[in-house]
């Protein structure tokens, strides 16, 4: 493996609301390459958005550290890590995220703009140069209200990339577009990725599309496993099936896959092997 | 241009209708705030030039005679009654001294001295109480306009002269050229001639004083040297309190300036201006209430947006001020727009004249324009600092997955 970009150690994280806890992350580590490219895989529910979150500095862990480009991140200030993640991380999302009333150039300027205060004559330049890349020269001065799903997502990814990150965290960057749509702009990552040997860390549920990555990460009930989930999975149990039990046992249904007693929070994961689809957290 | 003014002008032009009518919110406030500044000075200051148009504007009287007391005891409480002195009447002997004073003080544009007294009127069966004040032939009108006021005769003081009101003339059935027998508070008889008859629509004075020559008056009130009062009048009105407190300082008489004689008044205005300040206070409090309400909807509704821009690691600080921007536009183009205005409201109702004839006393220069803009332009800052701290403080993760 090349240079990591990213190292990812034991991180944990728990969600506390009023009597309830529950564990999300229960020690994840991993390391990211330069240049990777790498697909995050796991069912719902496994943590994958809350360690994209993490990674992007969006959300502290409860613990575990994870250092990017060799710097701890877990123990600095929120002003640092806003100046951090606008220097060295892009975000991709799954619904695009235009800023509805600027055009697709002052989207792209906007992580550039917003951070210098004003729009430069090189931030132009470079945010026009990325339109042109991601194939948006022609609608550059349009609303981001006037384009399609698919040129929405290629501004999206032309905007990660403005300020020439070392890592873009993409959370289901195709999973609003179709088939066509979804390999298209996959591919645009690929080449940019290629091209810029920026590291890519795409979480997706489409099996096809991580086999195109260099690398792929199983999550599964907040831990990384090696083999892919579906290996051992049964078929999913049906979660009126966990509240009727709960109900007949006496626990409190929080929602359709996890019941509560006093003090424990019990899930039921779908995808997990038969032994382990009752845990106790 | 700066990012945040261009984020925050997106932001208020994106949604027209809510700009719109936000502006148009403080724009009507701060109409009613400069119209309201208008009416309440312009009548204040109608009532002012009302009163100060026909009176002196510091006044000059003997100073009170003191009794000198021996020293009491340390603690000891001392009641001391005394009673006027009747031997040594309350008189300004020094007057050319005095005289000479005022002249060397700039800005006095006139200067009567007075001699002040009371007596009986009568004609025929009717006896009538009047104010005697005996003035100097020449500086008749130095203090009120008596010569504009005259209905009937001329405004000429001799020695057997006397000018009265026409409310006294009427109670009287006397007319100009007829003569009317006078006793003074003294005792002095005198036989005088009605020369005119004044009007100045006030009753009190209309009805109750005669204005004779200060030489006859001198003799009435038995003051040879003496005068009771010395009147001026002033360039400047709001100067008066200092100037009367330099007179009093240098001749050591009593010198008291308009305002502190006329207490109705500077109740009447205080009054005014008081409930003209609580008006003024509510059009601030819709200012603040209509900006914090809208832009904290417009929080609410770019929560993702703002996410989006904190994911992005654009500071907080560029998220508060893309809000307080966007309020303190509101609030100078509002304001500018109210001071306009309350400026046409007050100069088109300055110009309308009602069935008296006379118009409304709004006066549109005195709308305190200036006030209000900062106040209006503080006020939209102010309301749009908590919409911008809760934007500033929006959880982005949270946000995004909204």
């Amino acid at each position: 493996m090349s240079t990591p970009v990213l190292e990812v150690s034991d991180v944990r994280k728990v969600f506390v609301d009023k009597d309830f806890q529950t564990s999300v992350l229960k020690g994840v580590t991993f390391s990211l390459g330069r240049g990777e490219m790498v697909a995050m895989l796991g069912p719902s529910g496994s943590g994958k958005s809350t360690l994209l979150s993490i990674l992007g500095t969006l959300m502290r862990p409860t613990s575990g550290s994870f250092r990017m480009l060799g710097r701890e991140l877990t123990d600095m200030n929120e002003k640092a890590l806003s100046e951090f993640r606008n220097q060295q991380i892009g975000f991709i999302f799954q619904y695009h995220h235009l800023l509805p009333d600027f055009t697709a150039l002052e989207n792209v300027l906007f992580p550039h703009a917003g951070r210098v205060g004003r729009e430069t004559q090189a931030g132009r330049e470079r945010a026009a140069m990325l339109l042109e890349r991601v194939g948006m020269k022609d609608r550059m001065h349009y609303r981001a209200t006037r384009l399609s799903g698919g040129q929405k997502q290629r501004v999206a990814i032309a905007r990660a990339l403005m300020n020439q990150p070392a890592l873009v965290l993409a959370d289901e960057p195709t999973g609003n577009l179709d088939r066509e749509t979804a390999d298209q702009a996959f591919a645009l990552m690929q080449e940019i990725q290629r091209e810029t040997g920026t590291t890519f860390l795409l979480s997706t549920h489409d099996r096809e599309l991580a086999e195109r990555c260099q690398r792929r990460i199983y999550l599964r009930a907040g831990v990384v496993v090696d083999q892919p989930p579906e290996a051992a999975a049964p078929a999913p149990a049906a979660p009126s099936l966990a509240a009727a039990a709960a109900a007949s046992a006496g626990w409190r249904v929080i929602d359709g896959d996890r019941v509560a007693v006093v003090d424990h929070t019990v899930a039921f994961d779908r995808n997990a092997p038969a032994e382990d689809r009752r845990r106790t957290y | 241009m700066r990012f945040d003014l261009k984020v925050a002008l997106r932001y208020l032009l994106s949604n027209r209708l809510q700009s719109a009518l936000l502006i148009g919110g403080v724009a009507i406030a701060v109409m009613v705030y400069t119209f309201n500044a208008a009416l309440i000075n312009g009548l204040a200051e109608f009532q002012i030039q009302r009163v100060v148009g026909s009176s002196s504007h510091v006044t000059i009287e003997p100073a009170k005679i003191a009794p000198v007391l021996a020293p009491a005891a340390d603690g000891a409480e001392r009641l001391v009654v005394s009673q006027r002195a009747l031997e040594r009447r309350e008189q300004i002997k020094q007057w050319r001294t005095v005289e000479q004073v005022i002249d060397t003080i700039p800005g006095v544009t006139g200067v009567s001295l007075n001699i002040i007294g009371t007596g009986l009127v009568s004609r025929g069966q009717q006896t009538l109480p009047v104010m005697l004040k005996g003035v100097e032939p020449a500086r008749l009108s130095a203090i009120a306009p008596i010569d504009d006021t005259i209905v009937e005769g001329e405004p000429r003081l001799g020695l057997n002269d006397v000018l009265i009101g026409r409310k006294l003339a009427a109670d009287l059935g006397i007319r100009v050229g007829q003569p009317i027998f006078i006793t003074s508070e003294q005792g002095r008889e005198r036989t005088l001639t009605v020369r005119g008859l004044y009007s100045t629509g006030v009753e009190s004075l209309d009805g109750r004083l005669a204005y004779v020559n200060l030489d006859t008056a001198r003799v009435m009130f038995d003051l040879p040297e003496g005068i009771s009062e010395i009147e001026i009048k002033l360039a400047d009105i709001y100067g008066a309190r200092e100037i009367a407190k330099q007179l009093a300082d240098t001749t050591g008489l009593e010198a008291s300036a308009w305002m502190d004689k006329n207490q109705r008044l500077r109740e009447a205005l205080e009054g005014q201006g008081s409930s003209g300040s609580i008006i003024k206070f509510f059009t601030l409090i819709t200012i603040i209430v209509g900006v914090a309400s809208a832009l904290l909807l417009t929080t609410y509704r770019r929560r993702p947006e703002i996410g989006i821009m904190r994911s992005f690691g654009i500071s907080q600080n560029f998220v508060l001020s893309v809000f307080i921007i966007q309020g303190a536009l509101i609030g100078v183009i509002g304001s500018l727009v109210g001071c306009a205005l309350g400026w046409g409201f007050s100069t088109l109702l300055a110009n309308i004249t009602g069935a008296s004839g006379r118009a409304l006393p709004v006066d549109p220069a005195l709308g305190q324009y200036q006030l209000a803009l900062l106040l209006a332009a503080t006020a939209s800052i102010g309301a749009a600092l908590w919409p911008a701290r809760a934007a500033s403080r929006i959880d982005p993760v949270e946000a995004i997955s909204q």
